[in-house]
């Protein structure tokens, strides 16, 4: 077990120094002139920094929403969070809004999130606490109900921004600046620590609520409060680059492979390696036909999945 | 030999009856943008029953009826219109609708050139098919005038290195094998994207550090996009280009392969002179 961390951490900063030295062209950080200077600090290192911060928000977001909704399928995603906040970047793209410049998508997406993650979780609430089952059934209706409202804009739209957009929707890092790190990273920071300060409590609800109220938690406390930061980590994820699928629903699966079921070891872990699969992914992006960059939501799910299915039938499935 | 006398003298009076109804059509509907173009540009607007929302231009385009998209026109509205012919494009619109329509008995004509160096002949054809073979020339070859006059114009020696953005964030520069990049070689410059692998490709914003164009163009769509250049130029400071404010702003005349483009590549020249 002890090892395996250790891999885990060394693989995480090997991670980050090679995306954040290599790319389109190799930087030796000890001959920089003023471009490769300007290219490292202001485009590379935010991108590297947006794509853990993303990573890790939906790779931890997994792990705790597969268990408390005690479904092996759940991801981020599926509550209707990102149909949510990408219906409401694309309507502040058609209606030409731009109160806060640079700032304007990311926010509004912020607040669409926020708002779907709300509605949800409304839906989900019943005699005094959220269930699973409603929750998820919810999150899906309104998925479906976003989605197809998106849809609807883009097929009748003639607005040449909103089909650009759509670039964005399906995760784009290249945007990444430091100004609007800070506000994603105290989101995600937060989410996380609450993640894994309530792991214990997480062990607890998979194992179901009785056991959960007789092991000393407060099931419906517990997973209100896993809810909420779960939304608001992802929440601030797709404001900072948009939807990147496959790390919230398998990222956590490839975890257990390796470290068994513990939330404890578990939430970190899907974090970390979230984290490092969405760099790879960012970094062969942007690295494999230059000067074009490939979306780094498709190079995520490319590597990773074949990699998932490898895992799938080496190894004994383990459930949640 | 009377026998054979009327008979050649009916031929000559039923010949250009025949000729007249096959090549005029009276009702055009056309399914591209740029097509629409050409057909005002050769006087034929008041034949024009239907066109897609995306046919803006001239202003006149946006009164006339629609029918749908470019990829997903209404069928039915269409043969609605009884058209005599419909105007279609190989860019842009599905096959399987021009297949549709000539198992509707519809006559189709449909467009195939891309590239700058076809668009004289592209209408002269059009202009052949719906009976204005003499405006269609003319067109054509004030173009082909305009076209060899920037050819001649060209000087010799270093080329300016352009990059040209269709849209800023995420950043999409104008690459290899469309009209802007042709139109960027006819004006005399280099275009700093023509070695990505897509037309339209989502550029790497370190490849301009790595390789700065001397200008920067930013194409201007219909929406309020100066504003929305300003993250992406902060981000590229340092750049010779944006120090020296060699970013210009230029029309939407080359998005199309149309009546406009030589207009949008004497603008391109213009700002390379500046």
């Amino acid at each position: 077990m002890k090892t395996r961390v250790l891999l885990l951490i060394t693989l995480f900063l090997a991670v980050i120094a090679v995306s954040l030295f290599s790319g389109p062209s190799f930087i030796n950080p000890f001959a920089l002139d003023e471009t490769k200077k300007v290219i490292l600090i202001s485009i590379r290192a935010p991108r590297v920094v947006v794509a853990l911060l993303m990573g890790m928000a939906l790779g931890a977001s997994g792990a705790v929403l597969q268990g408390i909704l005690r479904n092996p399928l759940a991801d981020p995603y599926i509550l209707g969070i990102s149909s949510g906040a990408s219906l409401t970047a694309a309507l502040g793209i058609i209606s030409g809004l731009s109160f806060l410049g640079t700032f304007t998508v990311p926010v509004l997406a912020f607040a669409g999130a926020i708002i779907t993650g709300g509605i949800v979780g409304m839906m989900g609430w019943k005699r005094g606490g959220l269930w699973p089952e409603r929750l998820l059934l919810a999150g899906v209706g309104l998925s479906f109900l976003f989605s197809a409202l998106l849809m609807l804009m883009l097929s009748v739209s003639t607005n040449e921004g909103l089909r650009r957009a759509t670039l964005w929707i399906f995760g784009d890092l290249s945007m990444s600046d430091w100004a609007r790190i800070p506000y994603g990273l105290v989101f995600v920071i937060a989410g996380l620590a609450v993640c894994l300060t309530r792991a214990k409590a997480l062990n607890a609800l998979i194992l179901g609520d009785e056991l959960t109220h007789s092991l000393g938690f407060e099931p419906q406390r517990e997973r209100l409060l896993l809810f909420v930061s779960v939304g608001l980590m992802t929440a601030a994820s797709v404001s900072l680059g948009g939807m990147i699928g496959f790390i919230g629903l398998l990222v956590p699966h490839i975890a257990r492979f390796f470290l068994g079921s513990d939330s404890r070891a578990l939430v970190p872990a899907s974090a970390i390696l979230g984290g490092a699969l969405l760099c790879i992914a960012d970094l062969i992006g942007r690295s494999l036909l230059p000067p074009m960059e490939l979306p780094s939501g498709i190079v995520t799910a490319i590597i990773g999945s074949p990699y998932f299915l490898y895992l799938l039938r080496r190894k004994n499935v383990l459930s949640v | 030999m009377r026998k054979l006398t009327v008979l050649i003298v009916i031929i000559f009076c039923l010949a250009p009856l025949s000729i007249h109804a096959g090549e005029t059509p009276r009702r055009i509907i056309s399914l591209a943008p740029n097509m629409t173009e050409v057909l005002f540009a050769l006087g034929l607007g008041d034949r024009i029953v239907g066109v897609t929302n995306f046919c803006d231009y001239p202003e006149e385009a946006r009164h006339k009826r629609k029918v749908g998209g470019m990829s997903n026109p209404s069928l039915e509205a269409v043969v609605s219109l009884k058209p005599d012919i419909v105007v279609m494009t190989t860019d842009g619109n599905p096959k399987e609708f021009a297949e549709r329509l000539r198992s509707l008995k519809i006559r189709t004509y449909i467009s195939k050139e891309r590239r700058l160096r076809d668009l004289p002949d592209a209408v002269r054809e059009v202009g052949a098919a719906l009976g204005v073979r003499d405006r269609a020339e003319a067109l054509a070859g004030d173009m082909e005038a305009r076209l060899r006059k920037l050819d001649a114009e060209r000087t010799p020696g270093p080329k300016k290195k352009m990059l040209f953005i269709v849209w800023p964030e995420p950043l999409i520069a104008a690459g290899p094998g469309t009209v802007i990049d042709d139109a960027i070689a006819v004006a005399g410059a280099e275009n700093v994207a023509s070695r990505a692998k897509s037309e339209y490709p989502k550029y790497s914003i370190e490849a301009i550090l790595q390789n700065p164009p001397d200008l920067i163009v930013i194409g201007k769509g219909m929406t309020n996009i100066t504003k929305l250049s300003q993250g992406l130029l902060d981000r590229v400071k340092i750049l010779p280009a944006v120090r020296e404010k060699r970013i210009y702003y230029v029309s939407d005349d080359l998005y199309r392969l149309g009546p406009r483009t030589v207009r949008g590549i004497e603008e391109l020249k213009a700002v390379l002179e500046r």
